[in-house]
């Protein structure tokens, strides 16, 4: 006999060789036991899923909660400052502060006109 | 469509998914079988010793660390599961594989030369160690390569090689001869 041959005649301990849906029926068999078991890994994995939900719920609720207040403080600080600006310090009311405009004409004098020459004596006065 | 690995299967059926579950049985069935009749050398024992196993294997798929070898790890409980069965059991008698219900099945004659064939390789079959009979079946009947038989049992691929040899060889020799009888 032949491997060839054997491989064939081997077939007949196949118990699906002579009943077609042999295979098919002991599938069905199988998952017919199975059945309450496969339900029961459902259930579980069920409730796992719900209990990692509700681990995270436990820890992540407060910081959820402190996060919003810290947030809905700092929102609420920013609104206050853009509903009272602050005061708009020009440049020009700057440089006039510091130089005493009024003290210029003050030292020129009533009814002088003040001009470039005026100034520069003033400025060279001021200096010493 | 993708095939799924026998990992992703195992991980959906670890979450009670029945069409993952069913999809292991349909692709190792056989090969439980072939394990179980290796071992118990009788149809109904093999038949009995792979449906237990299967849900065995279910009730303890946690406990299947490499879900990539899967089929090695049913295999063994296969094979533990018909040894205890031979064990606890007196085997029952008639156990021969029974006749096809079918009526498109073969005629009487036909049915005599297989019930004489199957007679023949069960008793040449019976000669074989466990592991060469399992080896022969897996690769024989199933037509699992050397490479798969190796993974899936956990033994060097050089020794599945010496074992189907030696199998082949000696059935070779019982069953020499069936052809001129027939």
């Amino acid at each position: 006999m032949e491997d060839n041959d054997r491989v064939t005649a081997l077939e007949v301990l196949d118990p699906g060789h002579e009943r077609p849906g042999y295979w098919g029926r002991f599938r069905t068999r199988i998952l017919k036991n199975a059945a309450f078991e496969l339900a029961r890994r459902r259930e579980v994995a069920r409730v796992s899923v719900a209990a990692v939900l509700s681990g995270w719920s436990r820890s992540l609720i407060p910081v959820a909660a402190a996060a919003a207040l810290i947030a809905s403080i700092m929102i609420a600080n920013e609104a206050r400052q853009q509903a009272e600006p602050a005061p708009r310090l020009v440049l020009e009311d700057m440089l006039g502060g510091a130089l005493g405009a009024s003290s210029f004409q003050a030292a020129l004098g009533a009814g002088v006109q003040p001009n470039t020459a005026a100034f520069m004596t003033f400025v060279e006065e001021d200096n010493r | 469509m993708r095939q799924r690995s026998d990992a992703e299967l195992v991980t959906q059926a670890r979450c009670g998914d029945r069409e993952a579950f069913g999809e292991l049985v349909k692709r190792y069935q056989r090969a439980a079988y072939s394990v179980a009749l290796s071992v118990t050398g009788k149809h109904q024992d093999a038949e009995d010793a792979a449906q237990e196993s299967f849900m065995v294997a279910l009730q303890r798929l946690d406990d299947c660390r490499n879900a990539d070898r899967f089929a090695g790890w049913l295999l063994a409980i296969v094979r533990n599961r018909s040894r205890n069965l031979i064990r606890r059991e007196n085997l029952r008698s008639g156990d021969e594989i029974p006749a096809s219900a079918s009526s498109s099945g073969p005629g009487p004659d036909r049915m005599a030369d297989i019930s004489a064939l199957r007679g023949r390789l069960k008793e040449a079959l019976s000669t074989l160690t466990e592991v060469q009979r399992e080896i022969v079946l897996l690769h024989d009947l199933e037509g699992w390569k050397h490479d798969e038989i190796s993974e899936r049992i956990g033994i060097p691929s050089g020794t599945v090689r010496s074992h189907l040899h030696f199998a082949r060889k000696a059935l070779r020799a019982r069953l020499a001869g069936w052809k001129d009888h027939t």
